[in-house]
């Protein structure tokens, strides 16, 4: 395939500026089991090569399936002529440089999730969806595991040829209970599918998903006898899935590049931060430091090289509060005159062309020690963990989430639990308003599974690190 | 390539019982941005997805492979998944029943099948040339698909094939104000780039200076394209069969019972000559009308196999996936009725103090069960006033019950509209939603946006 992927770059480099050409066999496993009997058993295979050319100033990109090497000629010739069909623009800028990527890598993988039994597997879902069940009153249990195995060969007409292979593995628990026109649900580790890891099958045994069972399947029952979140303004601790989420729509988004230069005002939207605005506009508050970083072991976001052969490696986005650093390509940093790319090109597939993604982008940790120091300092409000719905405009400034329970902070501690917890705000507002984030002891990694963006669309598997962290004067009880 | 020889192939060595779709995507779609070209993809591939039941339990695999020992491996994938499942519990999946006597819809057009980047570059052309005849900048997506679509069991199966185009022209002016247009069809042919650009640019420029509504509940005037939307949802909270049928869809327990305004009549129709039409679902029944909501009352959910096994009822052949997927059935084919409004003119003109709404956007269910959503509008919402749109207004977060809003439709256009978002996740699979545009009262927003 390394010869393959060579020679199509030496039949492009003659007819375009640049091109390159990724070939990739992706492989995915999705069990679970539901109501106590198994439900989802898939298992998928594919592989094929993308080639992206860049003519004049527009690109092409054609993907084709299998690894002949006379459908891979006909891909180049596709893109050249996708690229050269379309009208005539002047010639952008070079792209941001960057040395070409030679090498291989691989993330470190204990035991493959692959080689595990179907039945090993399916025994862990069926004991876990068992102690979902052990709650009457709960309408629907699942239990869920994922395994994902990517390689990818990338090579460019800038002498970048290099080779990655990543394992990803984990799961989740969800139970649903109904009682007349209200419905609740409680997941864990994380709703949306649960948590993933760059990892092997160890992750998913980690998450103990039967011991945590019965605790889910009570408190989604309970939920359908709690108080419902009051509206108001309150303080709000975010921690765990609903703090990534945060970080992930309000910040991450925020500043991809291409977003921020109008390039996907057609679907993902715009931004309201400025390309000029490094180093001057203020985000967030002084406790608020953001970095993207594709270094991180474990996360979904970790590479050694994006999918245009940079180097993966920590941006800094946010710095005290003060905007430091973008999300971007090779293309996009060269238009605001960054000197690198920041390395953050993803594609989903061998059939979709790399764009601005986010890696791992972590808010850092403070100094407010662990969750329970920081619910004992904050006295009265709320905690809000797990995710039920999101959404946000498409300036990635006016945002409106809710979670799938809260817990009253009374006294310094944990009190009752409420349903129904909505919050909303505007997104430098709400990061002005955070007061104290919890220490490194406290940081942990959380996986958002499906993060739609692009045309045609790409799903993308991305992590955030983050601490629990405290916002004061938000208007809780929206929805 | 053809797709029912790599399905029988497929099926064959899958064994008795087992079921294969095989879907072959041939597209190309050009985004532009500021009046530019920016990215641009072209697909050629194939899935084959195998599934295979044992004991009530499927097993499922899929490859993009078609040489016999790659579709052999497949099944065997699908086999295993299978045993190892029918080694723990019984299930409850009765068994493939495809039909095998539909016949193939007419969905398909040469031209588009051509997949012609040059038609796509003079579509672009024509966008930024109308864009800037009105002082501002276009941004959107032109797309042609050819999807070749086969079901086979080892006795046999069917295959159609299907085309689509879709494109979107939002206009941005240099005041950030905004308009949007889109049109889908079967035939590329019925799209005009320059009449979208125009539309989508007139209301990007609309005068005067923007004004901010308080949090409240209004009168509203929903385009088509708004419709389609919460219709859509509707079928994630309302008409999926397997959510019915665990009791957490929204109509669980209320078949019969009057959850709208007597104007709203909801089918799911894969012929109607304005949808993008399907003869058969991914479990290879049969495609055919399917009452939903009828004068406002709640008639009925749409099924696959695995959905109907639960409740008791028969598929309506709205599989996504052979065995079901795991999100259950979803409508692919949802039309609303129309009703005696001219225009959506007509529908303002009984306004006094209103929102006039394009499109919404980010929309996300909040709690299924009440089909409580929240959306933002976007690239077009104006202020109505004394039955006119007057002015832009700044966009505004929607947050209501999608049946409330229906329950509360005062008047529908008699004119329908094909509205589909273009959204093309995975393998492609074009659909989209006939709608009238609606006015409905007491629309309940939460904020401004934007």
């Amino acid at each position: 395939m390394r010869d393959l992927l060579a020679n199509l770059i030496d039949s492009a480099r003659a007819r375009a500026g640049y091109a390159d050409a990724r070939f990739v066999r992706s492989r995915v496993e999705r069990l679970s089991t539901r109501n106590g009997q198994p439900d989802q058993l898939d298992s998928g295979e594919s592989e094929g090569i993308g080639v992206r050319v860049r003519v004049g100033g527009a690109w092409g990109f054609a993907a084709v399936r299998g690894t002949d090497r006379g459908d891979a000629q006909a891909a180049l010739e596709r893109a050249l002529a996708i690229a050269e069909a379309q009208p005539a623009i002047p010639e952008l800028a070079a792209l941001a440089p960057e040395p070409p990527a030679h090498g291989e890598w691989a993330n470190p993988v204990a035991r493959d999730p692959f080689e595990v039994p179907l039945e090993e597997k399916l025994a862990v879902l069926l004991a876990a969806d068992a102690g979902l069940r052990t709650e009457p009153g709960v309408n629907l249990t699942l239990a869920r595991f994922s395994a994902f195995r990517t390689e990818k060969i990338f090579a460019s007409t800038e002498g970048a040829l290099c080779e990655q292979l990543t394992t990803e593995c984990g799961g989740g628990i969800a139970a649903v209970a109904v009682q007349g026109s209200d419905s609740q649900i409680r997941s864990y580790p994380a709703s949306h599918g649960g948590h993933v890891a760059q990892a092997g099958y160890e992750h998913f045994l980690e998450l103990e998903l039967p011991g945590h069972a019965p605790r889910v399947s009570s408190e989604a029952v309970a939920l359908l006898h709690a108080p419902a979140c009051p509206p108001g303004r309150t303080t709000l601790i975010l921690a765990g899935e609903q703090l990534g989420l945060q970080v992930h729509e309000s910040v991450g988004h925020a500043v991809e590049l291409d977003r921020v230069l109008g390039r996907e005002a057609s679907y993902a939207g715009t931004s309201f931060v400025p390309a000029d605005a490094i180093g001057s506009l203020r985000f967030g508050s002084e406790h608020v430091s953001v970095t993207a970083d594709a270094t991180n072991p474990g996360g979904l976001g970790s590479y050694r090289w994006d999918d245009e052969g940079v180097e993966g490696r920590p941006v800094p986005i946010l710095r005290e509060g003060v905007l430091a650093g973008f999300l971007s390509s090779r293309e996009t940093a060269a238009e605001i005159g960054l000197d690198r790319s920041g390395g953050c090109m993803r594609a989903e597939g061998f059939d979709r062309q790399p764009i601005v993604r986010m890696t791992n982008v972590n808010l850092e940790p403070g100094e407010a020690g662990d969750l329970d120091d920081l619910l004992a300092d904050t006295g009265e409000g709320l905690l809000i963990e797990t995710n039920r719905s999101w959404s946000i405009d498409n300036r990635r400034l006016h945002f409106q989430f809710e979670g799938e329970a809260a817990w009253e902070i009374r006294g310094g501690e944990r009190g009752r639990m409420l349903r129904n917890p909505s919050y909303a705000g505007v997104t430098p507002e709400f990061w002005g308003s955070c007061d104290a984030v919890c220490s490194e002891g406290a940081w942990q990694l959380i996986s958002l599974l499906d993060c739609g963006k692009g045309e045609p669309g790409q799903v993308m598997r991305v992590s955030h690190g983050a601490a629990p962290a405290r916002f004061r004067n938000v208007e809780v009880g929206v929805a | 390539m053809n797709t029912l020889d790599i399905a029988e192939r497929a099926a064959k060595r899958a064994g008795p019982g087992a079921l294969a779709l095989v879907t072959r995507e041939r597209s190309l779609m050009l985004r532009f941005a500021a009046s530019r070209p920016t990215q641009s993809t072209g697909i050629d591939d194939v899935t084959v997805e195998i599934a295979v039941p044992k004991r009530g339990n499927v097993g499922r695999a899929s490859t993009n492979e078609v040489d016999d020992d790659s579709l052999a491996d497949c099944a065997a994938r699908a086999r295993f998944a299978a045993e190892a499942a029918e080694a723990t519990h019984d299930g409850s999946f009765p068994g493939f029943e495809p039909d095998r006597d539909v016949a193939p819809v007419e969905a398909s057009d040469p031209a588009t099948a051509e997949l012609d980047p040059a038609g796509g570059g003079a579509a672009l052309a024509d966008a930024f040339v109308e864009a800037d005849a009105h002082g501002v900048e276009a941004h959107g997506i032109w797309t042609v698909a050819e999807q070749d679509q086969a079901w086979a069991t080892e006795d046999g199966g069917a295959q159609e094939a299907r085309t689509d185009a879709f494109m979107k022209v939002i206009c941005i002016a240099s005041n950030g104000r905004s308009g949007y247009a889109s049109d889908a069809a079967v035939a590329v042919g019925q799209l005009s780039a320059g009449a979208l650009a125009e539309r989508a640019a007139l209301k990007a420029t609309r005068g005067g200076e923007p004004v901010e509504l308080p949090p409240g509940e209004y009168t509203v005037v929903f385009e088509p394209q708004a419709v389609g939307w919460l219709l859509d949802l509707l079928g994630e909270t309302a008409f999926n069969g397997l959510a019915h049928a665990e009791g957490r869809g929204a109509l669980a327990g209320r078949i019969g019972e009057l959850v709208a305004a007597p104007a709203i009549n909801v089918s799911d129709s894969p012929t109607s000559a304005r949808t993008l039409p399907r003869s058969f679902d991914a479990e290879g029944t049969r495609k055919a009308p399917v009452p939903l909501l009828q004068d406002g009352v709640a008639y009925g959910v749409a099924h696959d196999v695995r959905s109907a096994a639960v409740a008791g009822a028969v598929s309506t052949g709205h599989a996504l996936a052979p065995g079901g997927d795991p999100s259950g059935p979803h409508p692919t084919n949802l039309v609303l009725a129309g009703g005696g409004a001219t225009d959506e003119g007509e529908l303002c003109a009984a306004v006094e103090r209103g929102i006039y709404v394009t499109r919404l956007w980010y929309a996300n269910v909040v709690r299924p069960k009440e089909t409580l959503i929240t959306a933002v509008t976007r690239d077009g919402t104006f202020l109505i006033e004394d039955g006119e749109v007057t002015r832009p207004l700044r966009d505004l977060r929607l947050t209501d019950s999608v049946l409330s809003i229906l329950s509360r439709a005062q008047a529908l256009t008699r004119d329908q509209k094909l509205t589909s978002d273009g959204e093309f996740y995975g393998r492609r699979f074009a659909y989209g939603v006939v709608c009238p545009a609606m006015r409905a009262d007491a629309v309940r927003f939460t904020g401004a946006t934007g």
